[in-house]
């Protein structure tokens, strides 16, 4: 093995992951069974305690509804909004100028997004929420009411991450043979027909692969509702992450936290493979 | 005509199609034309409603930012994604390279445990790192945030490299072997130069990644090594809430991204999506 060139070639990388990410999730897992709290001198080993302690705890139930739900409502927005913009401009003659608009959100700092939409949404200063939405009828105070914020962090991560969903469909679309379509129409199909057999089911794999991208950077999202809401009002838009954040860095419960992380990982993990054996396994 | 079928046949689809576009441009548009009028209005005009639209630009946040010592988080998150970029070219060009010259279980389980973690949540890691990172004293300095950037852009690198290598024949290998080339030699000078214009928009893909990646580096640094995301996040949550001053660092935030993406766009679009488009 060490006589073998491709070795040395993979070395470098595997030494780097295994520092910022294997030993890291090792570690993870050790400090899950520990009781730690920053604020007690005593550190020991405390047996599954921090996980019964986190599925018995409101704020772990209340977190896994939030997400759910913010998953399930962002990623219909998504899908749609994306399988649109894909139809609409994936022919030939579609102005590229407009693609390029479209996907700007994807490269604008999701920091950025947030704070922006947070304050377009503002109850008191902000244009949408404060001018357009009171002149046509809304005037709930959008950030400061729970179902408004869960609603106002959704446009904005629908905002911020639909480009990325709507490249999958472009390049999913533009790899449909042409002569699918020239066949269907010479038996006389509609366009509503072409699009039910031949456009929906030569879509299917993309539109998994972005499904499983989707939740798994659902789970990830962060910054986003951090600089929006901080997980309020209340916990009602508080998800999975921000959850350990405010764990490990406001309850300074490393032990907690490290139990939560180890819940998304398998989760996170089990998607992975999914698509990995299924879709992106690559011809040997 | 549009080749997937349904738009532009009828009268009505098309003009369903442009109205559908027409108001997806203004959801797309409107933050991002919000911040850059916010940013050249005084303060009271950037809260005003409804809002001027006429008005005499003024350049005074954009003089705050220097004022007030943001240049420091922007040197910092050049430094940082910069580092970011050269170390996950070095690691990531030979192991993707490597990886594509395997047949079997290895190369299998090795890019699925590439892929894995381009998947696994930062939350995994974070507080770990930060545990680590404090042990050795190396929390909040630039050198920890792009080490930790490491776990979101090399997978990503290698992933896209990998498919690009994929497509370069093996007889180019085999040509230069037989002219008694070593391995090194083969990536160095055969490889890389082919595979230029990709390694470009690699590294552009991990330089936007690495500038704008928030949670990593919020965590890990204070006040020292704070990089720009986590300045514009700490402004708005001052007391004090100075609109134009934060709408100018975002879009001077924003102005690397969109210089990359207005010349290599086609690149860092199918980079961004690698590992979801085959």
């Amino acid at each position: 093995m060490l006589q073998d060139w491709r070795f040395w070639f993979l070395a470098p990388m595997v030494l780097a992951l295994g520092i910022v990410v294997l030993f890291p999730s090792g570690y993870l897992v050790w400090m899950s069974v520990t009781h730690w709290i920053v604020t007690d001198p005593s550190v020991y080993f405390d047996g599954v305690q921090n996980f019964a302690t986190l599925f018995r705890s409101a704020s772990f139930a209340s977190a896994v509804q939030v997400t759910a739900l913010y998953l399930v409502l962002s990623t219909i927005l998504m899908l749609i909004l994306a399988f649109g913009l894909a139809l609409a401009l994936s022919g030939p003659n579609s102005p590229g100028f407009i693609r390029a608009i479209v996907v700007m959100p994807l490269v604008i700092p999701p920091v950025v997004a947030g704070f922006t939409w947070r304050f377009l949404m503002n109850g008191e200063m902000g244009f949408l929420g404060a001018f357009v939405l009171p002149n046509v009828g809304i005037t709930t105070n959008m950030l400061a009411n729970p179902t408004g914020a869960l609603i106002s962090i959704v446009i904005a991560d629908v905002w911020s991450r639909t480009p990325f969903m709507f490249l999958i469909f472009l390049a999913a679309l533009q790899a449909i043979p042409r002569d699918h379509y020239e066949a269907i129409r010479l038996d006389g199909a509609s366009a509503l027909q072409e699009f039910w057999l031949v456009t929906l089911p030569m879509m299917r794999s993309a539109v998994v692969i972005a499904l499983l991208f989707r939740v798994i950077d659902a789970l990830n999202t962060f910054e986003l509702i951090y600089v929006m809401t901080k997980g309020g009002p209340g916990r009602s838009t508080q998800t999975l992450s921000l959850l350990g954040w405010k764990t490990a860095f406001q309850g300074f419960d490393f032990g907690g936290a490290a139990a939560l992380g180890v819940v998304m990982l398998v989760v996170t993990t089990v998607c992975a493979s999914i698509v990995y054996r299924r879709f992106l396994r690559m011809p040997s | 005509m549009s080749h997937s079928g349904p738009a532009g046949q009828n009268p009505f689809a098309r003009l369903g199609r442009l109205a559908f576009l027409g108001a997806t441009l203004v959801f797309v548009l409107l933050p991002i034309a919000w911040l850059a009028l916010g940013s050249l209005k005084t303060r009271n005009e950037a809260l005003a409603l409804p809002p001027k639209l006429i008005f005499t630009p003024d350049f005074s946040a954009y003089q705050k930012i220097v004022a007030q010592g943001f240049l420091g988080a922007f040197g910092n998150s050049l430094t940082i994604a910069l580092s970011n970029v050269v170390l996950t070219l070095l690691l990531g060009t030979p192991a993707a390279y490597a990886l594509t010259r395997i047949r079997g279980k290895v190369q299998d389980n090795l890019s699925f445990w590439v892929l894995s973690i381009r998947m696994a949540p930062l939350f995994a890691v974070i507080l770990p790192l930060y545990v680590l990172f404090k042990s050795i004293g190396l929390l909040d300095t630039r050198f920890a945030v792009s080490l930790a950037h490491l776990t979101i852009t090399l997978p990503l690198a290698v992933w896209m490299l990998m498919t690009y290598f994929r497509s370069v024949p093996e007889d180019l290998d085999q040509a230069a072997m037989l002219d008694g080339a070593t391995h090194l030699q083969i990536l160095l000078l055969v490889i890389v130069p082919i595979a230029r214009p990709m390694l470009a928009s690699v590294a552009i893909v991990v330089f936007i990644l690495s500038w704008n990646e928030f949670l990593l580096a919020f965590i890990l640094t204070s006040r020292g090594s704070q990089t720009v995301p986590v300045a514009v996040a700490s402004l708005a949550g001052t007391m004090s809430f100075d609109w134009p001053l934060i709408a100018a660092v975002s879009v001077c935030s924003m102005i690397p991204a969109l210089l990359f993406v207005g010349f290599a766009q086609r690149h860092i679009v199918s980079g961004l999506a690698s590992g979801a488009v085959k």
